[in-house]
Formats: structure tokens, sequence, C-alpha cells
């Protein structure tokens, strides 16, 4: 069973490294014999998708992580602030 | 009078039924026909826009005339309740369509009127985008944002309480806006027609300034966006998958109709796309995470709304009807693991694979679709938006937009699916496996196969897209599996994959809260009423007690016997002059 768990998780990796790399050929070819049709001039850059992908999909998460940390906040942040308020006692504020 | 009857019963208004239907609900006796009447309702829907697709209540124009039915006098205006065109016919079918699979995803919802409350809210989304004036237009969309209310309320917990609350506040401003909009447009042009509107700064465009600023908050656009992960992940897990679909949705409607080719809302879409983005990183909830795809997604039909070409307003009307689809089946899917383990927080799931995995499939359908796969429907969508963003040369709106489209595979496409059904573990969690049983079919039966008709339709746009396509407004030359842009998107995701795989550890879920820019108004808000309630009403009871003690004090002088003595006619009469010659004065200053 438990060979059976990993075996399908290897052969994933390795189908997924030999995509990529036929990817990144096909990407020369293609572009080599003209084959796209692209509107703007830096879309023919040799791999462009390829580094926006991997560095567009990075950056996309270090920035919202450095984000964080001034936006992530406890979970009960809007109910906390609240606190001592005189009305809290009475149970008539909403929000 | 006769001959006004049966013209009014020339057509049936698919969303009167479904409303009017609606409210029978909780009468029925019996459980099994209950729910039977229950599915029914779209289909009933679902015949009539049929119907009137095959001409049966008068001949179909071409895009953009339409076909009058229902004229009403009212006051000194006309109005137009039914105008159907292909745009507003498109939106009818997928509504009803994702109403019915809605429906049986909530088939065994044990609180009746919250089906009613459901009903109503897709009655009147129908009865929006079938209305022909700004009057009947907003006499729907304020019917519209009162049923969700009820859905976030039937949570039942304080929190959804304070969300619902906040929800109909943003709602009635966007109401307000709208309405004063269209009272100042009434005024100026005379016209209550429910068409293209001039656009530009400046006083003479205050209306339909107003009317496009209710319609972005209605649409959730960046700044006003908050409202919609604030409201949607407190709603009861079969209602928030409603309210997915039909308010957003229907201001893009309206904005396609009134402000098509306004460049403001070009940007103001781009920038939503990504934005939203962000905070789907950060967040730690299934139904929130979704959440922030509906911005962001709705972001690509404000941009081509804002574009405003031919192939820009097909994509918007497209993308909308294929995202109401996929996102249905999206918050479906977190929706099971809510409904099944009570929770969809990402730190305290992870490895329910096992014991759901046919969710995991469906939801992943879903995933693929909304990233834009080939072969699913995001794609024949998505392109057509991104496609037009590069027909008008505009590098940097197309950049946005892309960049977008693998920010959305990250989250949808892997970060949820990842830490709800895998993280890596074979077993959840100790206190989520107690609530499961030992087979693969934890989800309701009922749930699934909702999903699965939405699954199918995913699967079968994204095959066999010349059905959409010939449903939109404007002829379609556009043909999505080219070479260039399959190749391009799938090495855009395999390479996005890889980049998530890097930083896999880095989008884990941990417990917190998202500050969002609803702290501008929730914070400052608070404080002004601190301040009302502290400062103010102190300064106040102040002023009063001084104001009470001069009077007293007047009263007391008036009291004394002597001065009756003083106050003669005459020096009344000085007073009367003197009060005259002030009132003067503040006359010619002021006049």
């Amino acid at each position: 069973m438990n060979k059976l768990r990993i075996y399908p998780k290897k052969l994933f990796w390795r189908l997924y490294w030999i995509i990529l790399l036929v990817s990144l050929v096909l990407d020369f070819f293609w572009l080599y014999r003209h084959a796209f049709h692209y509107h703007f001039s830096f879309q023919y850059l040799p791999q462009f998708f390829a580094i926006f992908g991997l560095f567009g999909c990075m950056v996309l998460i270090l920035i919202a992580k450095a984000m964080g940390i001034i936006i992530v906040v406890d979970e009960d942040y809007y109910q906390k602030n609240r606190a001592g308020r005189q009305d809290d006692q009475q149970g008539g504020q909403i929000d | 009078m006769i001959s006004k009857v049966v013209k009014l019963i020339s057509w049936i208004h698919p969303g009167l039924v479904i409303c009017l239907g609606g409210l029978l609900i909780p009468f029925i006796p019996s459980r099994r026909l209950k729910q039977v009447y229950f599915l029914l309702l779209p289909l009933a829907g679902l015949t009539i826009l049929v119907l009137t697709s095959m001409g049966r209540f008068g001949a179909l124009t071409p895009w953009p005339e339409s076909l009058h039915l229902w004229r009403v006098p009212f006051l000194h205006y006309t109005l137009d309740v039914v105008r159907i065109n292909k745009l507003s016919l498109l939106f009818g079918y997928v509504y009803v369509i994702a109403a019915f699979c809605m429906n049986i995803y909530a088939l065994r919802v044990k609180n009746d009127w919250e089906h009613v409350a459901a009903m109503i809210y897709v009655g009147s989304a129908l009865g929006a985008i079938f209305a022909g004036d700004f009057f009947t237009l907003f006499f729907c969309l304020e019917i519209m944002s009162w049923a969700p209310f009820f859905l976030i309320l039937f949570s039942g917990t304080k929190k959804a309480f304070g969300a619902a609350v906040r929800y109909i506040l943003w709602h009635h401003f966007s109401g307000v806006c709208i309405l004063a909009g269209i009272v100042i447009h009434a005024h100026y042009t005379g016209s209550i027609e429910f068409a293209h509107m001039p656009w530009g700064w400046g006083g003479k465009y205050l209306g339909s300034n107003l009317i496009l600023l209710g319609f972005i908050i209605n649409a959730a656009t960046t700044p006003f966006h908050s409202w919609l992960s604030d409201s949607y992940s407190e709603a009861t897990p079969s209602g928030s998958i409603y309210m997915t679909a039909y308010t957003t949705k229907t201001a893009i409607f309206c904005l396609i109709m009134t402000f098509s080719g306004v460049p403001l809302l070009m940007w103001l879409g781009a920038i939503q796309a990504v934005f939203a983005l962000f905070l789907a990183v950060l967040e730690n909830d299934g139904r929130r995470l979704c959440s922030y795809h509906i911005i962001s997604q709705i972001g690509y039909m404000v941009a081509g709304v804002g574009m405003g070409t031919e192939i820009a307003i097909n994509g918007a009307a497209a993308h909308a009807l294929c995202h109401i689809i996929y996102n249905a089946l999206l918050y479906m899917g977190a929706g099971c693991a809510l409904v099944v383990v009570g929770t969809a927080k990402f730190d305290k799931l992870g490895g329910l694979y096992k014991y759901m995995p046919i969710s995991f499939w469906l939801y992943m359908v879903g995933g693929f679709s909304i990233s834009g796969f080939p072969l699913f429907n995001g794609f024949i969508s998505k392109t057509m938006t991104i496609e037009a963003a590069e027909l008008i040369q505009n590098p940097i709106i197309y950049l946005l937009l892309e960049g977008a489209t693998v920010g959305t595979f990250l989250h949808t496409g892997l970060k949820l699916p990842w830490n709800i059904w895998l993280q890596g573990r074979k077993e959840p969690p100790a206190e989520i496996r107690a609530k499961l049983k030992d087979s693969a079919v934890n989800t309701p039966v009922h749930m699934l196969i909702g999903m699965a008709i939405l699954a199918f339709l995913c699967i079968f746009l994204g095959v066999y897209p010349k059905i959409l396509y010939d449903m939109l407004p404007f002829p379609v030359t556009f043909v999505p599996f080219t070479l260039t842009r399959v190749f391009t998107i799938t090495q855009l995701f395999l390479f996005a994959f890889l980049g998530f795989w890097v930083l896999r550890k880095l989008v884990s879920g941990h417990p917190g809260y998202v500050l969002d820019t609803d702290w501008f108004v929730r914070i400052p808000g608070r404080l002004f009423i601190k301040f009302c309630q502290g400062p103010l009403l102190s300064f106040g009871s102040f002023l009063d007690q001084q104001i009470m003690r001069i009077t007293a004090m007047v009263v007391a002088t008036l009291r004394q016997s002597q001065l009756e003595e003083r106050l003669t006619p005459m020096a009344i009469g000085y007073g009367v002059m003197a009060s005259i010659a002030l009132f003067s004065l503040f006359l010619i200053f002021k006049l």
C-alpha cells in the first residue's frame, strides 16, 4: 500500500520535469519558426511566458507576505477593538 | 382594459414566476413534494426563456435592438418592464440554469425561508436584467439587495448578523446613489430608458457618475469590494452559492448596458483583478479566498466593459456566464468541507482527499476553469478579454490581466485544494477525522449532483464554445484554440506551479484576519460613533445645562417685580425696532 502511494508521486514529478523541459525547447523552436502571433514586441522575447509565470507567481506571494506583516491581524480584531465601550455591556452595538 | 390585460400576459415573466412561486414553498405540506417543486421553479423559468428565444412571444431582434413587451404608464413616464435582447437572454439563461444546480445543492436545507429568500433573489435578478427602464431596474435591484441579507442572517451566528448589517448598509448606499443618479438623469434628459449613458467628469455628468458609482459598488470594484468577501463568507453554506452568482453579475450587465467604453472602468477592472489576489494569498478561510477570486474575475469583466470594443463586450458577457458556472462550483467545493467537517479554515484542514475524493475532483474542474486551462470554460472567455486588451494595444492592462491569470491559478488551482484536501497528509487532523465517516462519499449525494452538472457545463462549454459564442451580442470571429494561446497559457501554468511549489510553505494557512479596504470605513466610523457618544454628548449636555442656567436666570430676573414697571410700551417698541433692523440687515447682506 505504501509503495503504491509513493509511486504516482514520483511519476508525477518525472512527468512534470519532462514536460517543463519540452515546453522550454518547443518555445525556442516555434519562435524560430515564427509560429507565434503576438501583439506586443515583449511577448516575442524567448521564454517570456515561462519567466512571467515563475516570477509573477513568486513576486505575488512575496509582496503579499510583506503586506501581511501589516494587514494580517487577530481574528477577533474588530470585536476586540470594541472592548471597553459603554454600550458593549448593553449589547446595543452591532458590527 | 381587457386588451391591456391580454397584452400583459403575452409574456410570462420568469422572474415573477420564480419570485412568487418561491413564496409558496413553506406552505407545501409534504417534504418530497416541496423538493420537487423547488427544483421545478427554475425549470419553469428555463422553459419560458426557451419559448422566448424560439420567437413564441414576438420575433427577436439582432443586438442592440430589443423586444419590448410589457409597457405600463407610470406618472408621466412609460415603464418598460420587459425588454428582451440578446444580452439579457444570455444572462437569463445562465441565471436559471445556475439556479437549478444551486437548488439541487441546497435541496436538504431545513429552513424553508432560506429557499424563499433564494428564490426571491433569483427572481428579482431576472427582473433586473429584463428591465427596460431605470425605475423598474431600481425596484428590482432593491429587492435583490434585501434577499441576500436574509441568506446571511440565517447562519444564525453573531458574526453573520454583523456581516448582514454591513452588507445591507453598503447596498443601501449604492441604492441611494443609483436612485439619486436616476432622478438627476431623468430631470435633465426627461428619459428613464435603461440605455447607454454619456459619461465624463464634471457637474454635467453628475447623474451618470452617481449611477456609475452605484453600479461599481454592486460589482465589488476596488476600492468598494470589501463587502463581498465580508458577507459571502458568513452566509449559510448553500445561501452563499446563490450570492456568488447574481448581485455582481447583474451589476456587470448594467454596466454593459449603460457604461460600455468608459476608460475609467478599464483601469479599475485591471487593478481590481490583481489587487484581490494579494489579499487572497494571505487568506486562511476557503470561502473568503473564493470571494477574493470572484472580485478578481469581475475585474476582467469590468475591464472588458471599459474597453468597450465588440470583442471586449463579448468577452465580458461570456466571462460573466462562465464565471457564474465555475464560481458556483468552487464555492460548492469549499462549502462541502464546511458542511461535512464544519470549517473551511486552512490551518485546521488538510488530508481530506481520502474521504472526499469526488468533491476534490469536481472542485478541481472549477479550479482549472477559473484559471483558464485550455478545454475548460474559463479559457474560452478569459482569453477573449485578454485578446481585447492586446488589440487596443495597451500593454499595462494586458500584463495586469495576464498576471491575474497566474495568480488565479496559484490560489484556486493550487493553494485551496492543497490546503483543504492535501497538504501532503494522508489523514486529516484528529478533530476533523472524528467528524468523517469511513467512506469515500462523505459529501451528501445531492450536493455532488449539483456540482457534477456544473462541472459538466464547465467542460462542455470549454470543449464546444460555439454554443456560447452564438448567443453573444456581437458576432464572434475570435478563435480560442490557437497554437500561440494554448502553448502560452500551458507554459505560464507550468512555471507558476514551480513557483508555488518552491514557496508552498508561505501560502499554507495561518490563523488570522486580513484587513481590507473596509478598514477605512469601519475604524473611522467607530471612532466617529465613539466621538459622538463621548465628547459630543458631554458637550451637548454641557450646552444644555448652560442654556438652562441662563434661562433660569432670565426667568428669575423677570419675576422680580420692579422689571414689570420698566417694561413700558416704549421699551417694547424699541425692542421690536431693533429686531426689525437686524432682520433687514440680514436680508440685505444675504440676498
